[in-house]
């Protein structure tokens, strides 16, 4: 029951973010003269759009492999702590590791919202429910784009490539009631400046882990005082 | 094997590397230990730098979008969430917004 409710609550503005998103990733991968499956299973199996758009980007450069993995992994870094936050909510027992392909932004941010609200029995399912529907969607949308690349081109690429940045805005917004996430909020926005002084694959990882250890750091002062 | 077949492989292993390496060391923590809730700030730090190089200083294709285009969406998008709620409404409304100035600036 909580499984299928959750794959409703997925099928709504989180569905258009991804499916936008993706259609633009799948497009990108045609652009980029890369093959239907390659796309798919880089939207699938890396499932982190910052990272995937780092590699089809550099995988066309000069130079190898090595430098467009590093970056891209690092462009999705920020997996880890976000399993790290996740893991707590999912139990404690080893069907938590069927959640592991589905941990990206849109999820993550949606369980940390719904996840404290619900009973435990029913934390996981509600979690499966809703990432496995956002795969689906990915998954459909960059098979879509792929198809459908030269008609997603100019400014309609460049409109669905921020339906990403405002979807996200909106949750983070909705989240800022919650005194940790308005800091982690505050703190990660100051520390854009180092984002755009290094390379932007480290740039991002460097400004959250500063901004969020600073957030952090605020929140146990005031917790002392 | 291609390059490109060589560093997507690659680049799936780092990804569950990293997300399995998560959900092993937060595995017996509770979700109010220390480390759970600094990993949480440093997660949403991260989006909401992200989120904000994307609208003040994007790359690639989003840069083709003005810069008051891509703010009057993301103000757009927030003053609707919260004055009606929701969050279909309010994305429509800001690539909307986007979509309009947009076009205006570039007429």
């Amino acid at each position: 029951m909580i499984f299928r409710t959750a794959c409703r609550e997925a099928l709504g503005a989180p569905a258009l973010a991804m499916a936008a998103t993706f259609l633009a990733f799948g497009a990108a991968v045609q652009a980029a003269g890369l093959g239907f499956g390659w796309g798919l299973a880089a939207a699938l199996l890396v499932y982190g759009m910052p990272g995937q758009m780092v590699l089809v980007t550099a995988v066309a450069l000069p130079g190898g492999a090595l430098p467009a993995v590093l970056g891209a992994a690092a462009a999705n870094a920020r997996f880890l702590p976000m399993a790290v936050a996740l893991s707590p909510w999912l139990g404690g027992g080893v069907r938590r590791w069927w959640a592991l392909p589905f941990i990206a932004v849109t999820p993550w941010a949606m369980a940390m919202r719904r996840l404290p609200g619900l009973p435990a029995e029913s934390r996981l399912a509600w979690f499966l429910g809703f990432g496995l529907t956002s795969w689906l969607v990915a998954g459909a949308a960059t098979m879509l784009g792929h198809a459908i690349a030269p008609l997603v081109q100019g400014p309609v690429l460049a409109l669905l490539l921020l339906v990403n940045p405002l979807y996200f805005a909106l949750i983070l917004a909705s989240e800022m009631r919650a005194a940790p996430s308005r800091r982690a909020v505050i703190c990660g926005c100051g520390a854009v400046p180092l984002a755009l002084l290094l390379p932007a694959a480290w740039g991002l990882l460097a400004a959250g882990l500063l901004g969020g250890t600073l957030a952090f750091l605020w929140g146990q002062r005031r917790e002392r005082r | 094997m291609s390059g490109a077949d060589l560093a997507l492989i690659l680049l799936i292993l780092a990804c569950a590397l990293l997300r399995a390496a998560g959900l092993l060391v937060a595995g017996r923590l509770r979700a109010d230990h220390p480390f759970v809730r600094w990993a949480a700030s440093v997660a949403l730090a991260t989006l909401a730098a992200f989120i904000a190089v994307a609208i003040v200083a994007p790359t690639g294709m989003l840069a083709s979008i003005p810069f008051a285009a891509r703010l009057s969406g993301l103000a757009v998008a927030l003053g609707w969430m919260l004055w009606r709620g929701g969050m279909l409404a309010p994305l429509l409304a800001g690539l909307s917004a986007t979509a309009a100035l947009a076009a205006l600036t570039a007429a």
